[in-house]
């Protein structure tokens, strides 16, 4: 690993970001965390994420979203009200020297504003913009509203999760918008690379709904392919990879093709004599059993250890996994031996542990530069030197909903 | 206008969807994309949901999970366990800018292609991979499949029905997840080499990307040492916020409210006046804390809408709301149709298959639309482009690696593959159901015009 400080891979890309909520500033952390410099505007009452739990010790204080605090790091902070035509003149300046701006404003906010591509293309000709939404810039559903739970049933996700019986399941928390975030990421990296190669800017669109709906695995293809709508699977008891209870958590076992190919050291494994028996040693026995079978398993697991099983699967080569509480992945040795959770340190928290890398890049790694912003830090910095404003008249567009 | 990512080369060497989602993203922005494939071991999405469920003949050319996932990619066969096998992969990528593999550390290492053996052959390569937790640390070697990182990475612990099990997803989720994530890191090595000529190596752990999408549940943990429990489609602020049955059999709308004023136009819309005196519900907190009173009382009288026309109903009044599409919901779906989502592909005619649309991608770049989408390859269907043409194999030169078994152009020994018939499928309950008529239907929006068989 190169020492801390060496530059990021994205070092020397400027980006303006008018971002909130979720979807638009992961995108923007993905940018900043690899060393873009990412110049964050908020209204003046600030990100509505800064209102959104978890916060720290549960005080709810707008510099201690927990959430808002993850998703804004390395990014410089200001606030300028885009309602007030000096706030919308401020950040069509700073868009003339900037390689990207990223918004995710619904699709009618930004041209009500004049602060469209068009526009800011006049200012700036080889501007990257990228505009993120529910459901894209155009089509029916334009200006439909969504949450999470929306784009999920929206982007097929919903209706293949969840038991048979029950009720079509989401993800905990905003799987969605992180989606969105990180293709968002990329594209807009599409779009400065060509513009690095070229010279030449242009607007990127980005939909929530797509996002989810571009990774579903059996589920386009078995209706185009065979005219088969795909649902929630009944998962029988004696599937061999169901997830399964030991007795200090769950585990998802996968004996891969052992199974097939030596099934005595399967049922070794499980300490089940009982499962050496011509009812249970073929995949069409096991289906015919599978009740018998699960019930076995379903006791022998029991009887089981989460990480020692896990641990003595792997040395079989068996693929299994585990279900990991945030305790137990903070604490898991892998996670640990790689550095994955990092200190960051903020005002309004002291020092807390943050989940880092989402991968490592040996030449050009993540780093925690900056803690998030807290409302208006950079104000004075950013906002006062550019437009030779003094303390005296920030304090002035303060008092007029300026910033 | 050429695609953004023109002239990149990628070499890839990886299966199922953590790697090849990613390159079919960065093939079908315009980088050559080389996919390699091994005879002796048929990737198993090449089997897989096969078309018209045919299992005769080179059914291998005809899953769709293997074509829903290497669009745009040129495909040959190799062998690497032959020494001149590999030698051929060095010669590619000694011309290529990225090497992206999803093998084990242990398999790279026997194969002698970690970075600074990469590095000998193409200095300013960029060598990107992908593994379950990681190329280095005690589990690097662990063999991981999606549910296996969905499980690692804390998700599954919080997802699922209030009071009951963790509930994993039915697809590899987090597949796609790191996906994304190695589609971004990919865009970012290659801005650095762009701007300074260096390559680098990049290590993809697949939960650790995971894990870098549920901040909520590890920094409650991490600054106030809880862990919230599994509440199913409960949001931690708005109320309602759930799944709700309607008409016909399981279909399901959802509905998020978080203003009275939404709450308000919910009520009108449902017909529910009466819940608006209701004290229970008078605000945003009373309906979070008798969420449970809500998600019972909402199924009944949802139970009467149409899903789509109750979605599109609270939509008009400013309510969050959708119906929960399945596969023909979303094939068929104004909006996608309009915004052109799902993209039609030709297949090559010795399949026999029709064209057939496919997703394309979640972004629509302006000034450098996507590539014209080409089918993933046959089985070695570019051996002769890339081994001939761009590596200068003769022909006699190429017959001699097929004799050898180093190429090829379908599996070594291709086991035969079963299917259940749809009615068994439905019967099993793994199919909601089948549509007849899906030819004609997909003909009417796509324009396919199906009719291989004659």
């Amino acid at each position: 690993m190169p020492p801390k400080s060496s530059p990021g891979a994205l070092e020397g890309i400027k980006v303006l970001d008018l971002t909130h909520h979720i979807a638009g500033p992961y995108c923007t952390k993905l940018l900043a965390d690899f060393g873009a410099d990412v110049v964050k505007v908020e209204r003046p009452e600030g990100d509505a994420t800064r209102r959104m739990p978890p916060f720290f010790h549960d005080e709810t204080d707008i510099e201690k979203s927990l959430l808002f605090l993850y998703l804004n790091t390395n990014k410089r902070g200001v606030t300028i009200n885009l309602k007030s035509r000096q706030g919308r003149e401020m950040v069509k300046d700073l868009a003339k020297d900037v390689d990207m701006v990223v918004e995710n404003f619904s699709p009618r906010v930004m041209p009500g504003l004049g602060l469209d591509y068009e526009p800011l293309r006049e200012l700036n000709p080889s501007l990257v913009m990228v505009s993120i939404s529910n459901f894209g810039q155009t089509g029916p559903y334009r200006d439909y509203r969504a949450t999470d739970i929306v784009e999920y049933a929206m982007g097929g996700l919903m209706y293949i999760f969840g038991t048979y019986a029950g009720v079509p399941l989401k993800h905990a928390f905003h799987q969605a918008q992180f989606k969105a975030g990180t293709d968002s990421a990329s594209a807009a990296l599409m779009a400065m690379y060509h513009q690095r190669s070229t010279g030449q800017g242009q607007h990127v669109d980005v939909s929530i709904q797509e996002c989810v709906a571009s990774g579903l695995r059996d589920v386009i293809d078995n209706y185009t392919y065979t005219g088969g709508v795909r649902r929630r699977q009944p998962n029988h008891n004696g599937d061999l990879t169901r997830m399964r209870a030991v007795s200090d958590g769950y585990i998802l076992p996968n004996p891969g093709i052992t199974a097939r190919m030596n099934w005595d050291v399967v049922a070794d494994f499980l300490d089940a004599p009982e499962l050496n028996d011509d009812k249970f040693n073929t995949a069409s026995a096991q289906l015919a059993n599978a009740e018998e079978l699960g019930e076995i398993m379903d006791r022998r697991f029991l009887e089981k250890k989460k990480y020692e099983t896990f641990f003595a699967a792997h040395e079989l080569r068996f693929i299994y996994g585990i279900v990991q509480s945030p305790e137990e992945v903070m604490a898991d040795q892998q996670f640990q031996a790689r550095g994955y959770f990092v200190d960051v340190e903020h005002p309004a928290t002291g020092t807390l542990k943050y989940p880092g890398a989402p991968f490592g890049m040996d030449g050009t790694p993540w780093e925690v530069r900056r803690p998030a912003p807290t409302l208006g830090e950079h104000n004075r910095e950013l906002l006062g030197e550019r437009f030779g404003y003094s303390d005296i008249e920030l304090s002035q567009l303060r008092a007029m909903e300026v910033i | 206008m050429p695609a953004p990512l023109a002239g990149v080369r990628v070499i890839e060497m990886g299966q199922l969807i953590a790697v090849p989602w990613a390159t079919k993203m960065l093939a079908d922005m315009g980088a050559q994309v080389i996919r390699l494939e091994s005879c002796a071991r048929l990737e198993s999405y090449r089997t897989d949901a096969l078309f018209e469920n045919e299992v005769e003949g080179e059914f291998w050319n005809r899953g769709g999970n293997f074509y829903e996932h290497n669009r745009n990619k040129l495909g040959i066969t190799l062998d690497l366990g032959q020494p001149e096998g590999l030698s051929i992969l060095r010669e590619l990528i000694s011309i290529a800018d990225v090497f992206v593999e999803n093998f084990t550390p242990r398999v790279i290492k026997n194969f002698g292609l970690e970075y600074e053996d990469l590095q000998k052959i193409k200095p300013d390569i960029i060598m990107v991979s992908s593994t379950g937790y990681g190329f280095t640390g005690p589990w690097a070697n662990f063999g991981a499949t999606g549910p296996a990182t969905e499980g690692a990475s804390g998700l599954a612990f919080m997802t699922g029905y209030r009071d009951g099990p963790p509930v994993m997803s039915e697809i590899p989720y987090t597949d796609y997840v790191s996906s994304e994530h190695t589609v971004f890191a990919i865009m970012a090595a290659l801005m650095h080499q762009l701007g300074t000529g260096q390559g680098q190596f990049v290590d993809i752990s697949q939960t650790q990307a995971s894990s870098a999408t549920v901040p909520e549940a590890l920094m409650d943990y991490s600054a106030n040492g809880r862990i919230a429990p599994r509440a199913g489609n409960e949001d931690s602020a708005m109320s309602p916020h759930g799944c709700y049955p309607c008409t016909g059999h399981d279909h399901w709308v959802v509905i998020a409210v978080a203003t009275d004023a939404q709450w308000k136009s919910l009520c009108q819309v449902l017909g529910t006046e009466d819940w608006l005196e209701d004290e229970r519900f008078a605000d945003g907190l009373a309906r979070w804390r008798h969420r449970l009173d809500l998600d019972e009382l909402l199924p009944a009288v949802t139970r009467a809408w149409d899903s789509k026309d109750l979605m599109n109903r609270l939509q008009s009044a400013g309510v969050a709301a959708g119906a929960v599409m399945d596969s023909s919901d979303l094939l068929f779906d104004p909006h996608l149709l309009d915004r052109k989502f799902y993209e039609v592909v030709s297949h090559d005619p010795s399949t026999g298959m029709p064209p057939l649309p496919y997703a394309s991608r979640p972004w629509k770049l302006a000034g450098t639309p996507a590539v014209p989408g080409e089918a993933a390859p046959t089985m070695g269907e570019h051996n002769k482009l890339i081994l001939g043409d761009l590596l200068g194999r003769t022909d006699e030169e190429m017959a001699n690696l097929e004799d050898k078994g180093i190429i090829g152009y379908g599996p070594t020994n291709p086991r035969p593959v079963s299917r259940p018939s749809p009615e068994e499928q439905v019967r099993l309950g793994r199919m909601q159901r089948y549509d007849e008529d899906y030819r004609e239907r997909l003909n009417r929006a796509y324009g396919t015009e199906p009719n291989p068989h004659t």
